[in-house]
């Protein structure tokens, strides 16, 4: 299969990214896989698979990641924005160090990807760059507003962006999901809460990560070619506003 | 084969629908102009396609039961429904008559009640169900002199998630899209190319992205929103519109 270009993922050693990139090299994109360590990501065995170990708040890291991949004689496609955290503190109890770190790592994080990607996406008139964000960043979270202010920021940043590479030939969008069945949510809830949450949920079940990377892969696509700027929920049906 | 109906499905973004649907699908095509309902589901047989053609008008409750019940004995279970016939009048508020306004929100929000409300019963039986209704981006802003159009899309884009929400625990998914846009015969609105072409330019120019889109690009939403691929997404809608607007 020919390869339909490079997909730098971030966050991609478990969750989300994780499955993100196991179905784009499936579909047979090429994927630059970013995150702190390999994860997950050592069980694929695929040449069109590339890991760079980095920190998304070391913005010179992703731009030499972005490099890299292009030195190897690859043009960038898609932009995949999955690096996160999230913790829950009452709002009081909320520490600068609790906020800056999820401000930096979910919407800083989020900044420098989209700034090492646009280079190159400029050059080639062309490119899909996908932000994450969550339910949560309309809803709001109890015990989450740091995480709820981080993710609406991505929002912000992707309308902004969509608009002003909207005539460039890229296109910015999100995917907003729900309670999704990866170690996240498990960092603050057991394995019974988790699933627990699909009683309110309209279709009866949590999302699965496959759910949100079939979502990434419409909006990489050219199904996709007149939409930008938006905002994709994927949620069962939670949360309609 | 699994079967998608399409209503408004003889021109624009319901042609464009009918015509990829018809790669994967049988596609019935129903719209108020029969004659060119049956042209489009001619061609799309001639290429090899397994396509109907009805014709009826989404606004009157008989001729709607009577085209499904000829559907169901023609074209078998319908799994799959797009409800995109619609209409277009553009006038100020104060000179839009009663009759126009009775038009487009019969069209619009009637319509997908009458059509869902006739396939809803076999989707539940079978505990799956697709359902795409064709919202716009004046389902969430308003529209100076399209008042009436600007209700109509909204009361659909609520209607839908309200079908959403009830439906979910039947398997049935339900969701809009929302175009902005889009080069069609509706936004033509009759104008001759020499009319038209500056007309298009300008119209392209207050689009972010610079252009208009195309019912193809549209088309390839609907297709997304009736598959597998969206499983997890319902009460949603998507906007093909070139970021002409975010929410």
């Amino acid at each position: 299969m020919a390869s339909k270009g490079s997909v730098v993922i971030t966050g991609a050693a478990s969750g989300i990214g994780f499955h993100t990139a196991q179905m784009l090299l499936a579909e047979g994109y090429r994927v630059v896989a970013c995150d702190l360590a390999p994860g997950r990501l050592s069980e694929i065995d695929s040449p069109a698979l590339h890991f760079d170990a980095l920190d998304v708040r070391d913005g010179a890291a992703l731009k030499a990641s972005v490099s890299g991949e292009e030195a190897r004689g690859h043009a960038i496609a898609g932009l995949v924005v999955c690096a996160g955290i999230i913790t829950r503190t009452p709002y009081l109890e909320l520490d600068e160090e609790t906020f800056d770190r999820h401000l930096d790592i979910n919407l800083k994080g989020a900044f420098f990807a989209c700034q090492a990607v646009l280079p190159a996406m400029r050059s080639q008139g062309r490119g899909s760059i996908v932000l994450f964000s969550s339910s949560i960043a309309r809803s709001g979270s109890i015990n989450g507003a740091h995480y709820a202010a981080s993710k609406g920021g991505v929002l912000g940043l992707a309308r902004s962006l969509a608009l002003e590479t909207a005539r460039e030939g890229v296109r910015v969008n999100v995917v907003s999901p729900g309670v999704t069945d990866t170690p996240m949510p498990r960092g603050h809830a057991s394995d019974e809460e988790v699933y627990a949450k699909a009683a309110k949920v309209p279709l009866r079940r949590i999302g699965q990560p496959q759910d949100m990377a079939n979502a990434v892969l419409f909006l990489l696509s050219d199904d996709s070619s007149y939409v930008t700027g938006q905002d994709l929920r994927v949620s069962g049906g939670a949360n309609l506003f | 084969m699994k079967t998608v109906l399409i209503t408004g499905g003889a021109s624009g973004i319901g042609l464009a629908t009918a015509k990829r649907m018809a790669k994967s699908m049988r596609v019935i095509i129903v719209d108020r102009d029969g004659a060119r309902a049956a042209e489009a589901a001619q061609a799309l047989s001639a290429s090899g396609a397994s396509a109907f053609a009805y014709g009826a008008d989404v606004t009157k409750a008989d001729q709607i039961a009577a085209m499904m019940e000829q559907a169901a004995h023609e074209a078998g279970p319908i799994h799959a429904m797009f409800c995109n016939a619609g209409v277009s009048i553009k006038e100020p508020v104060h000179k839009i008559s009663e009759a126009n306004w009775d038009l487009m929100i019969k069209t619009h929000v009637k319509g997908v009640f009458l059509c869902t409300k006739a396939v809803l019963p076999q989707m539940c039986e079978r505990r799956e169900g697709a359902i795409v209704t064709t919202g716009s981006d004046y389902s969430i802003c308003g529209k100076a002199d399209g008042a009436s159009y600007a209700a109509a899309k909204t009361a659909i884009y609520s209607l839908t998630k309200s079908l959403a929400l009830e439906f979910a625990p039947f398997g049935i998914r339900c969701n809009s899209v929302g175009p902005g846009p889009i080069e069609t015969p509706m936004l033509r609105a009759g104008r001759t190319e020499e009319e038209w072409a500056p007309l298009r330019a300008a119209r392209a120019e207050r689009v972010p992205m610079g252009r208009l889109g195309q019912p193809e690009e549209v088309a390839a939403v609907v297709d997304f929103l009736l598959s597998d691929r969206s499983s997890y997404i319902t009460g949603q809608i998507i906007h093909p519109n070139g970021a002409q607007i975010s929410w």
